[in-house]
């Protein structure tokens, strides 16, 4: 299935960063970096299906040339004439496991936001039985506001705000998502914004406070600054952490782990640790007796 | 006639070394430090509550600072953020002082092959005793504790300080 988002693959080289990449010293743990965006939106969805179907119909119709092709052939030498090829009907899979997809939204909460954002909107669609609504990047204090205050949407919680790296995205890097729910209502809206690295997204801590700890550890996870933000430091890591940890292009598993390094050795434990392994190398680190 | 009939002095007085009677002491009152990480330190209390009752082996007083402690048992992850502290209580109890690697992520990382782990707690402190299971029992608590003790009986003071001893000729 083709991905709209589709960029061109680069070669494969070690990522540039201010972490230790080893490629050589472990060619099992090498990242592979994903080749598409699988950002849900139902524009997406509906090129998906439409490049399916084109697909399958080319498909018919070679079918349906190699017959004629055959038929010639078979004419011509005399021979019985093959069999008509019959098109394939996809078969209804009781089983079938696969992501719900998106749909037109109907959901009157959408609708409304769509009236009032108008083309601050960049999308909106249902998944699932939930709303989403995908909004232009500078534009989302003022939809995160009109959720709040508008008399029938009133989505007074931010109930989580969470990011996602794409690293194959073609004009967006990240994706801030913002889960609001609505206590009174007993409902949930998804907003979601599409920026580009090093793009810095306005701070929602003036409109849901809640989200102070949260932007705080999406800088953290993924380096995205907000402006505005009271307090834009690591939550998480330590404050002298070097690299973003959830970004894709981290490293999971073993190596781009620090060495620890204290500035103190009062047990003597780093030194102890350092005459073992030169011991095990054949190294003498003894300084030599005066006699 | 009599000669290996213990005296009267002999019956009140036990002969020994002092070293003996220090390990002694020393393994009968290990005080652990009140400090879990993760999901062991729940192991580790239960091995201290009543069922178990970590106080039979004089191991039951967990002391709220490190400055009364003689024994750190580490119980849990060991993070890079963790590790600097761990560092500094372990430096603030006094000597002599023993630490209990407890847990497969205390020994060697366990699962967190990852970049905010470090692949065991002896990569910064010295560790006497590891412990494997995750979480391990109360019951491997308490043997690695026994092992302690009997680790504890059998040093000298000659061995704790033969580095320097060695150092300086």
């Amino acid at each position: 299935m083709s991905e709209p988002n589709t960029p061109e693959v680069p070669p494969a080289e070690a990522p540039s960063g201010p972490y230790r990449y080893d490629l050589a010293a472990s060619p099992q743990r090498q990242i592979v970096l994903p080749k598409t965006a699988p950002v849900p939106s139902l524009a997406t969805y509906k090129a998906e299906v439409l490049a399916q179907a084109a697909a399958d119909e080319a498909k018919w119709q070679k079918q349906l040339a190699d017959f004629e092709v055959a038929k010639a052939k078979a004419e011509a030498e005399g021979k019985d004439a093959p069999k008509a090829p019959v098109r394939a009907v996809p078969r209804k899979d009781d089983n079938d496991l696969k992501t719900p997809w998106p749909v037109e939204a109907v959901d009157p909460d959408l609708l409304s936001l769509q009236g009032l954002l108008g083309d601050r909107a960049e999308e909106i669609f249902q998944q699932a039985g939930e709303l989403v609504c995908q909004v232009k990047k500078e534009a989302i204090l003022e939809a995160l506001e009109l959720c709040r205050d508008e008399g029938d949407l009133r989505y007074e919680m931010l109930a989580d705000e969470c990011a996602t790296h794409y690293p194959a995205g073609k004009d967006f890097t990240f994706s801030v998502v913002y889960h609001l729910t609505s206590i009174s209502r007993q409902k949930r809206l998804r907003l979601r914004i599409l920026i580009p690295e090093g793009f810095a997204p306005a701070s929602a801590c003036e409109i849901y406070p809640s989200a102070n700890w949260m932007e705080r550890e999406i800088y953290d996870m993924l380096g995205i600054r907000f402006t505005g933000h009271p307090d834009m430091t690591r939550i998480l890591c330590p404050e002298d952490w070097e690299g973003y940890p959830l970004r894709k292009e981290y490293p999971t598993v073993g190596w781009g782990q620090r060495d620890i390094d204290f500035r103190e050795d009062r047990g003597g434990v780093l030194n102890r640790i350092a005459m073992t392994t030169a011991g095990q190398l054949g190294i003498n680190l003894k300084q030599p007796k005066a006699d | 006639m009599g000669v290996n009939q213990p005296s009267a002095l002999e019956q009140v007085l036990i002969t020994t070394k002092v070293e003996k009677v220090i390990n002694w002491a020393r393994a009968s009152s290990v005080w652990p430090m009140t400090f879990g990480l993760a999901c062991c330190a729940i192991e580790m209390m239960a091995a201290g509550a009543s069922k178990f009752d970590f106080d039979r082996f004089g191991a039951g007083i967990f002391r709220a600072t490190p400055r009364q402690s003689d024994l750190m048992i580490v119980a849990g992850t060991v993070t890079y953020k963790m590790a600097p502290v761990i560092k500094k209580l372990y430096d603030q109890m006094p000597e002599p002082k023993w630490v209990i690697a407890m847990g497969s992520c205390a020994t060697a990382g366990g699962p967190f092959d990852s970049y905010h782990t470090i692949q065991g707690v002896d990569r910064i402190v010295p560790v006497d005793v590891y412990i494997p299971g995750c979480p391990p029992r109360p019951e491997s608590l308490i043997y690695g504790f026994m092992k302690l003790q009997d680790k504890i009986m059998t040093s000298s003071l000659a061995d704790r300080y033969k580095d320097i001893f060695e150092e300086v000729g």
